[in-house]
């Protein structure tokens, strides 16, 4: 009978063979193999980026808002921070800001997205269309492929947060999705770290 | 988790890191500004200095926020292993498709 209780309340078991968690270890390795989908993406910008197209050929270079981007690259930024606060928050077992720091991470989340679609509208306003030229392809390709992988994660981060609200807090396996959620989150960060640099700073 | 919670850095540690994070991103900024405006500074100096801010952003997001530094070594060992694999491999096809990489 105290057994059922106990088994009740508690989070299914996972193997644990390596002394980590399974899920926590098949996040790892996802994004381990993340690098090398985002790396493929960032080669194919590379080559193409400084190749002559021709004539009057736009290159997205070309049309780089620097300041603008400056601005969602910070706004991605402390979203990570916010995203290890909710993390932070629900190890010390503070629900309500747990639960207001998911809420905040989704929503720099948002920014940073409507930011990449305002950025697409302007440069489709300009002329550069996704199959005007292969370099034009290759940036839509790679950031609209990295801006794909923020919106996954805003919906994560909503259903944990609105789980959190339903619920009036979050149970232990569902701390541990939080912490899934934020590895996913901050290596969304980083791949964005490496883009800023090396497609929109190094020109 | 409240275990675990325990070796990893206060909120205010965060913070901290946080703005570094920040600054680091300003000077990023800055160092492409300096390219574009000053003749002398050419992209032999800003491209080095770029990638190693990046580096250190990486790092510092990677071993604080995602807590890597305080985790098991194998963790650390596939995370490393699957950047330098990747990172290696796509230096090799970049040079043998002749693209022009940085410079």
């Amino acid at each position: 009978m105290a057994d059922l209780a106990h088994g009740r309340d508690e989070a299914p078991a996972h193997h644990q063979l390596t002394g980590i968690d399974n899920r926590k270890l098949g996040m790892w390795v996802f994004l381990s193999s993340e690098f090398l989908f985002f790396g493929a993406l960032i080669n194919n910008y590379l080559l193409f980026k400084g190749r002559d197209f021709g004539p009057g050929a736009l290159y997205p270079v070309e049309l780089y808002d620097i300041p603008f981007t400056s601005i969602s690259s910070f706004v991605l930024l402390m979203s990570s921070l916010t995203m290890v606060l909710a993390h932070s928050a629900l190890a010390r077992r503070d629900q309500a800001q747990a639960r207001t720091w998911l809420f905040a991470t989704a929503l720099l989340g948002v920014v940073f997205v409507s930011g990449q679609y305002f950025e697409f509208a302007e440069f489709i306003l300009h002329g550069l269309k996704l199959n005007v030229n292969p370099a034009a392809s290759a940036f839509y390709l790679l950031t609209g492929f990295h801006g794909a992988h923020v919106v996954i994660g805003v919906l994560m981060l909503l259903v944990l947060a609105f789980k959190s609200v339903r619920n009036g807090s979050l149970s232990e396996a569902e701390g541990l999705n939080v912490e899934l959620v934020g590895l996913y989150w901050h290596f969304v960060d980083i791949i964005w770290i490496v883009i800023f640099v090396l497609v929109y700073l190094i020109q | 988790m409240a275990e675990a919670a325990h070796h990893h850095p206060q909120p205010r540690q965060y913070v901290t890191i946080a703005i570094v994070l920040a600054v680091l991103t300003a000077a990023e900024v800055g160092l492409f500004y300096l390219e574009q405006g000053v003749e002398a500074v050419g992209q032999s100096l800003t491209v080095p200095a770029l990638l190693i801010l990046s580096a250190l952003k990486f790092y510092l997001v990677v071993a604080m926020f995602m807590h890597l530094r305080f985790e098991k070594r194998l963790l650390s060992r596939f995370f490393t292993v699957g950047a330098v694999l990747a990172g290696a491999l796509y230096l090799v096809t970049l040079a043998a498709l002749g693209a022009v990489i940085l410079f």
